[in-house]
């Protein structure tokens, strides 16, 4: 059998020399030839299991196929314009059911079991994580006293502030029309509840001007502070004049200097208040009544201990009496620290040691 | 003329046009170009793109030709005829594929990814800048300058993928530069030498051996001329060529010669008939840029990324944006959040990493002799799940070799590796003398001059494969073949001729004492038996009795059933009496006898495979990747050969070897039990798609012989109908709309013509398939390491937006600015990111199957879960711990940022307080919100520092990887912290950069956090290993 097999192959073998050329195409025809034989003979005998089987295995590539594009579909649940209405509603089943599969039980292709593993897996997760978060911000702490900033470098020199403030640094009001300038005098009235002579004397002590008052001792004693009364600001304390002046068109603004723990003026001079008009003509402004007529913060007001102990505190202000401003026009005012160590010259922070404001009274 | 239509071929291109070419038959022939139109088909399942050819000039006789195209044979065209012609019909030239103006190029890069959604964050930044202007007019202009950076950051890294892009073209367009070619033509009587663009329809050219046709020419007087039409079908047999009409179809007849074929010996005059896009292969080169190409599955898995990105990117803003709109922020402020969640939502220097990454490869794999032409090609090539690889040349080393020789009744095996170095059979025997001395002298070959230095097989012979095989086999054993040529003095000679089938010549002898001559003779083994009436065994003359002529079968079959190519060898010693040494011999009266010959010995040759080639398979087999041979040769060669290279591994078998084997007909055999199928061409085009489909399912290991180049699409299609990713090789014309059909074309650099070229989207550099597979392993390595380098990128991405978010909900000062997210994306990130293009793989990547189009995606949910909520998160907290220490070590304890967002802004208040009581200007607290910045986005670069690390493996540990084998990560990690410190304190200065000095203690605080994200990264990696299939595995691992 087998060398007849090989002698059925013996003519179509190429091979010989005799291939080389044109017997290419007779050669390929008996090789055909072969092919074709058997191609009929195969044709007659049909070979029903394998159908079947090939069958099932289509039924079950099919169901791949649609697993795939049920995925596709969730993952661009755009669509792109397929015709409309019934595709759409399938498509809303396929999502539908991707939220919730009522035969699986699964929902967002998870069981319930799966989901609570996650959540649970999840949840320990992060708490471990928050645990971290704790023990970080603990050791944090630990390094930071509650007292005393561990770096004030970037607070000083200190910023200069005025009142009243309200969200605006430009001072229009017609002196004529009360509810133009109401809000400054309640906003100023609020902030001196704090420096009410009763309430000063009560609470803090008189100390000596033209020194520190420096107390030592544990940093977690309270601490003293300094009086400093209303009626420092005379005229514009608003005991006499309970609109400030604002009735008169002759306002108080109010200049305090920012409170940075444990910062001290140095030693000597104190440090001054002086405005001037800042752009424009000199005399718009014409004169200012500084209370206390000094126009300095007092050494005695130094140093700041920090909100924790030094409870009581009351920064020192200094009242500009603006008697005589030019009115209906805006003037615009600079006011600057004077002093030993004092910087108020910084191009990027127009707050470090002075402050700008524009007045505008209309009468 | 009557109307005709000739089919040659058909080509299946989509399925839904017909291309058609019709001759209307007015005389003079006219050319309507290619149509289009629908031609439904009876017998045909579907419809098909169909070819035909009008072409009737080789039906015509040479006074007809000379009518038609108003020429002279004798004289040729005159010169004022031949300048209108070109004038008329244009250079003799294809014209190249219309490419994609440059403008177009770069504005595709403008608005590609990721770009589109920055393009809407300048936008709308400008859009802020607008509003705010129109409230106040001194506002800043913070905004416009974040749309400037924005769109500056969009034209960038346009810029730079557009460059990278044009770069790797470029390397193309030096390849493609093709030499002028020349054409011998007579014009106004004259012989003279022009460029072939030059040639006009009825120009006489001449041709000869070597050369390669200059255009479409009917031949019209021929010598001894043969062509190479492999490039237009496939054939690589050497056609012989004549004058004479032999075919209705004009690709089959002998008197046509086409355009950019080889004329490989002989001479012959051909007349124009056919000049540039009009010829054959003009017309197949523009069929290519029909086939669409497809998308790169890289791309497709890039834009799938992109998609989810900015989906993420947009829901987040757009939820974030109603948030913010409903806890009474001011639209404004909305639309400034919305920017700042786009732009940390997206990774600006990812594309432009994946770019430089995939030209990291090309190179690498250009150096392995894979050309990248496409750079996205360069990750298809490691899906690829199913290779179509031609035989001659890919598989094999493209030249006869001598395989087997049979002698005493005994195969020997010869030596068929590249450099043939070690012949193992026995040499001593007297036989072999004689069969040494018939292959020396028997042979017409010879070695081109001047090629003394060159090694053996590599030096160019002048002569057909077949002798070419021979000397180069007997130069390797014997030595200076010619030198015993010369020696054995030829005094006459038959060359080989169809009808004789044998070549015989008859030589003095080299021994001085033999006054005899010798005849030998070598031809088709049964041919030269029948001459013979004994046979040589060991030395010794032997009369060639029945048991020895079984003999003789036997091994005759036994070569034959190989696939290879024997020859039969015999001699005769002629008598000195009758044939004195005057003799003169006589070719044409054959006075000398021809038959009683003495039988030596049998010679068989085969187109070897090349040495590297059987790994290969066997690396793409355990790869998952299927080899699939498609050849043009003989079924017999072609199984010979996939058996040898193991595409037919060793035990399988087809159905017609298990026929065999039980000794049953082929019909009875189960079709289940053979793996194995060898399909020919013809059967190809009578099965349906559906037939295609089964076949191409139920057979693991495929071979298709005699398919023309044209039935490679109809396979390729084929195989994408079963969702894999095909990569195709070619080399002629005919292979270009399999190539550009193919979800990677591969070209053949030294074979392969431009047309190939131009459609495929590689170039093998050495034709060899073994290339190929390590190019697939390169793919699969990017793949592996672009996932890495996303995972990596996208990390940081919710350390970026967390920061946000919580700003809009909490109120806290801004963690951290827009611009800073940019310097971290385009900053620090991106060396780290490509250094992971050098990653090695983690374990043998070619043990794994290749990847599924739709189920492995590069960023597959697991990738984006871990990287977005278990890094990602951590990395933010980590840098919100540095931001908190910050703040607080100053005087802002946490406890105190809740809601002071408004009074923080607000620059008309220069007196906020701190936790101390401590009053803060507006600008102290910017300066501090910088430093926040600053910390933050070192706790980021600090932990994407450990996220590096752990991005190395996504199994292995790290200790296992080895943490310092890939020194480009160290380089990257070196990158981010110079980077970084140059931006703290080198820059730190500039406000616009918004970058502060920061105290060196601050460097440290997200440290814990990265140790703490290695060792989380270890403990899942390690149970990945542990448990592998188990839930953690599944969700754990991406």
């Amino acid at each position: 059998m087998r060398r007849q097999l090989r002698s059925r192959r013996a003519p179509a073998s190429p091979y010989g020399y005799r291939s080389r050329l044109d017997d290419q195409d007779e050669v390929n025809q008996n090789y055909l030839a072969d092919e074709e034989e058997e191609a009929e003979e195969e044709a007659r005998v049909t070979v029903v299991p394998d159908l079947e089987e090939e069958e099932e295995e289509e039924v079950e590539e099919e169901e791949e196929e649609e697993e795939e594009e049920e995925e596709e579909a969730k993952a661009e649940e755009k669509g792109q314009g397929q015709p409309a209405g019934n595709a759409w509603w399938q498509r809303w089943q396929i999502v539908n059911e991707y939220l919730w599969d009522p035969e699986k039980r699964m929902s967002l292709a998870r069981t319930g079991q799966s989901w609570s593993l996650i959540l649970v897996i999840y949840f320990f997760f992060y708490a471990s994580l928050a645990a971290v978060v704790t023990l970080c911000m603990y050791t944090l702490f630990l390094t930071i006293s509650p007292y005393m900033p561990t770096f004030t470098e970037r607070v000083k020199p200190p910023g200069v502030m005025i009142r009243p403030f309200a969200h605006s640094l430009n001072f229009n009001f017609n002196v004529s029309e009360p509810d133009t300038w109401q809000h400054y005098v309640i906003s100023l009235n609020g902030f001196l509840q704090g420096y009410n002579d009763s309430l000063q004397e009560e609470m803090n002590v008189d100390c000596p001007p033209g020194q520190y008052f420096i107390q030592d001792g544990d940093e977690e004693e309270d601490k003293k502070a300094c009086q400093f009364k209303r009626s420092f600001l005379k005229n514009c304390s608003g005991l006499e004049d309970p609109t400030f002046g604002y009735s008169t068109g002759q306002p108080c603004i109010l200049l305090k200097m920012n409170r940075i723990v444990g910062f001290r003026p140095e030693l000597g001079d104190p440090v001054k208040v002086s405005c001037k008009v800042q752009r424009g003509d000199e005399n718009d402004i014409r004169s200012i009544n500084y209370y206390p007529e000094s126009a300095s913060f007092d050494l005695r007001y130094y140093p700041y201990y920090g909100k924790l102990t030094h409870v009581n505190y009351t920064s020192p202000l200094v009242a500009m009496h603006f008697t005589d401003v030019v009115k209906n026009q805006a003037v615009p005012v600079q006011c600057q620290l004077k002093g030993k160590g004092i910087i108020n010259d910084v191009i990027n922070d127009r707050f470090v040691g002075r402050v700008i404001f524009t007045l505008n009274i209309e009468t | 003329m009557t109307k005709k239509t000739l089919e040659i071929y058909s080509v299946e291109l989509s399925g839904t046009k017909d291309i058609q070419q019709t001759d209307n038959g007015n005389g003079k022939e006219k050319y309507r170009g290619l149509k289009n139109c629908f031609e439904p088909r009876k017998n045909h399942h579907k419809e098909e793109l169909r070819k035909e050819v009008d072409l009737d000039d080789h039906k015509l006789s040479i006074k007809e030709l000379e009518k038609k195209y108003g020429t002279n044979i004798i004289t040729g065209l005159s010169s004022t005829q031949a300048a209108e012609l070109l004038a008329r019909n244009g250079p003799n030239a294809l014209t190249p594929p219309k490419e994609t103006p440059e403008i177009i190029k770069f504005l595709k890069q403008m608005v590609g990814g990721f770009s589109i959604l920055l393009w809407i964050g300048a936008i709308l930044c400008w859009i802020a800048y607008g509003i705010q202007y129109s409230m106040n007019t001194s506002s800043s202009l913070d905004n416009v300058y974040l749309g400037c950076v924005l769109a500056l950051v969009v034209i960038l890294t346009g810029i730079f993928a557009y460059y990278q892009e044009a770069k790797s073209t470029n390397i193309m367009a030096t390849f493609n530069k093709m030499i002028p070619q020349q054409a011998l033509v007579i014009r106004d009587s004259e012989k003279t030498t022009i460029p072939a663009e030059e040639l006009v329809v009825g120009d006489i050219v001449e041709i000869r051996g070597g050369d390669r046709i200059p255009a479409d020419v009917r031949l019209l007087s021929v010598q001894g001329c043969k062509v190479d039409n492999s490039s237009l079908t496939g054939e690589s047999e050497p056609q012989p060529r004549s004058s004479e009409f032999t075919h209705d179809s004009p690709l089959e007849t002998k008197n046509i010669g086409f355009y950019s074929t080889t004329c490989l010996e002989g001479t012959a005059t051909g007349m124009v008939i056919n000049t540039g896009d009009r010829t054959i292969i003009g017309q197949i080169a523009s069929l290519a840029s029909g086939v669409g190409n497809e998308k790169t599955p890289i791309a497709i898995e890039i834009q799938h990324f992109v998609h989810i990105v900015a989906g993420v990117a947009v829901s987040i803003g757009i939820l974030f944006f109603i948030i913010a709109v409903s806890l009474k922020y001011q639209v404004l402020d909305s639309i400034i959040f919305l920017i700042g969640i786009i732009v940390a939502n997206v990774p600006e220097g990812l594309l432009a990493t994946v770019t430089v990454t995939l030209s990291l490869t090309a190179k690498r794999m250009a150096k392995k002799n894979c050309l990248v032409k496409n750079l996205e090609a360069v990750e298809t090539l490691g899906s690829t799940s199913i290779i179509c690889s031609d035989k001659t040349g890919t598989l094999t080393q493209n030249r006869m070799t001598v395989a087997h020789l049979w002698f005493d009744n005994q195969i020997f095996i010869a030596d068929t590796s590249e450099d043939h170095s070690n012949q193992v059979f026995d040499k001593s025997s007297g036989t072999w003398a004689s069969l040494s001395k018939i292959i020396t002298l028997c042979n017409r070959a010879e070695f081109s001059p001047g090629q003394e230095s060159v090694p053996i097989m590599k030096r160019v012979v002048v002569g057909d494969a077949s002798e070419t095989a021979l000397l180069k086999f007997s130069e390797v054993i014997l030595g200076d073949v010619m030198e015993i040529r010369k020696r054995n003095h030829k005094v006459a000679e038959i060359p080989f001729n169809s009808t004789n089938k044998f070549q015989l010549s008859i030589h003095k002898t080299d021994d001085p004492n033999d006054q005899r001559f010798l005849l030998v003779m070598k031809g088709a083994p049964e041919r030269i038996l029948e001459k013979c009436s004994t046979i040589m065994v060991n030395g010794q003359k032997q009369p060639l009795d029945k048991n020895t002529a079984e003999a003789f079968h036997t091994a005759y079959m036994e070569l034959g059933g190989l696939g290879e190519r024997v020859l039969g060898f015999c001699h005769l010693y002629l008598p000195a009496d009758e044939f004195p040494e005057t003799y003169t011999f006589d070719v044409d009266t054959m006075n000398f006898p021809t038959s009683n010959l003495c039988f030596v010995g049998l010679l068989s040759m085969i187109d070897p495979p090349r040495s590297t080639v059987p790994d290969a398979v066997t690396k793409c087999r355990s790869a998952g990747i299927k080899v699939i041979m498609v050849t043009g040769d003989h079924p017999i060669t072609a199984k010979a050969i996939a058996k040898s290279v193991g595409i037919i591994s060793a035990n399988s078998e087809t159905v017609e070897d298990i026929a065999k084997r039980l000794h049953i007909a082929v019909e009875q055999v189960n079709k289940r039990d053979a793996k194995a199928a060898v399909v020919t061409g013809m059967e190809l085009k009578d099965m349906s798609p559906e037939q295609l489909d089964e076949l191409l399912t139920n057979y693991s290991e495929i071979v298709f012989a005699r398919t023309s180049p044209q039935q490679k699409l109809i396979i390729v299609e084929g195989c994408q109908r079963q969702n894999a990713v095909v990569a195709v090789t070619g080399d002629g014309v005919n292979d270009s709309p399999a190539l550009k059909k193919a979800d990677i074309g591969i070209a053949m650099g030294i074979a392969g013509s431009d047309a190939a070229k131009n459609a495929a989207d590689m170039i093998l550099l050495d034709d060899n398939f073994a290339s190929i597979v390590t190019g697939v392993e390169e793919g699969r390595l990017i793949f592996d390491n672009l996932k890495k380098t996303i995972a990596y990128t996208l990390t940081k991405n919710i350390a970026e937006l967390c920061p946000f978010l919580i700003y809009i909900i909490v109120g806290l000062p801004l963690p951290i600015g827009t611009i800073t997210i940019l310097f971290i994306d385009l900053g620090t990130d991106i060396i780290p990111s490509i250094a992971l293009a050098y990653e090695k793989a983690e374990s043998d990547i070619m043990n794994r199957k290749p990847r599924h189009k739709k189920k492995d995606r590069l960023v597959n949910q697991q990738l984006a879960i871990y990287s977005y909520l278990h890094i990602g998160l951590m990395q933010a907290v980590g840098a919100f711990v540095a931001y908190f220490t910050v703040y607080a070590q100053e005087g802002f304890k946490p406890s105190i940022h809740i809601n002071i967002r408004v009074e923080w802004e607000d620059s008309n208040v220069n007196d906020l307080e701190d936790s101390y009581g401590q009053q803060w200007t507006w600008y102290q607290r910017k300066y501090l919100e910088w430093m926040g910045y600053t910390a933050f986005f070192v706790g980021i670069m600090v932990q994407q520092i450990a996220d590096l690390i752990i991005r190395k493996t996504r199994r292995n540990s790290i200790f296992q990887q080895g943490l310092f084998r890939n020194k480009v990560i160290w380089v990257g990690i070196a990158s981010q912290i110079i980077i970084a410190l140059t931006l703290s304190y080198g820059l730190g200065s500039v406000t616009a950069l918004s970058f502060t000095m920061l105290r060196p203690q601050y460097w440290f605080v997200a440290v814990p956090f990265a140790i703490l994200i290695w060792v989380y990264d270890e403990v899942r990696k390690l149970f990945i290993r542990l448990y592998p299939g188990s839930w953690w595995d599944k969700n754990m691992y991406y």
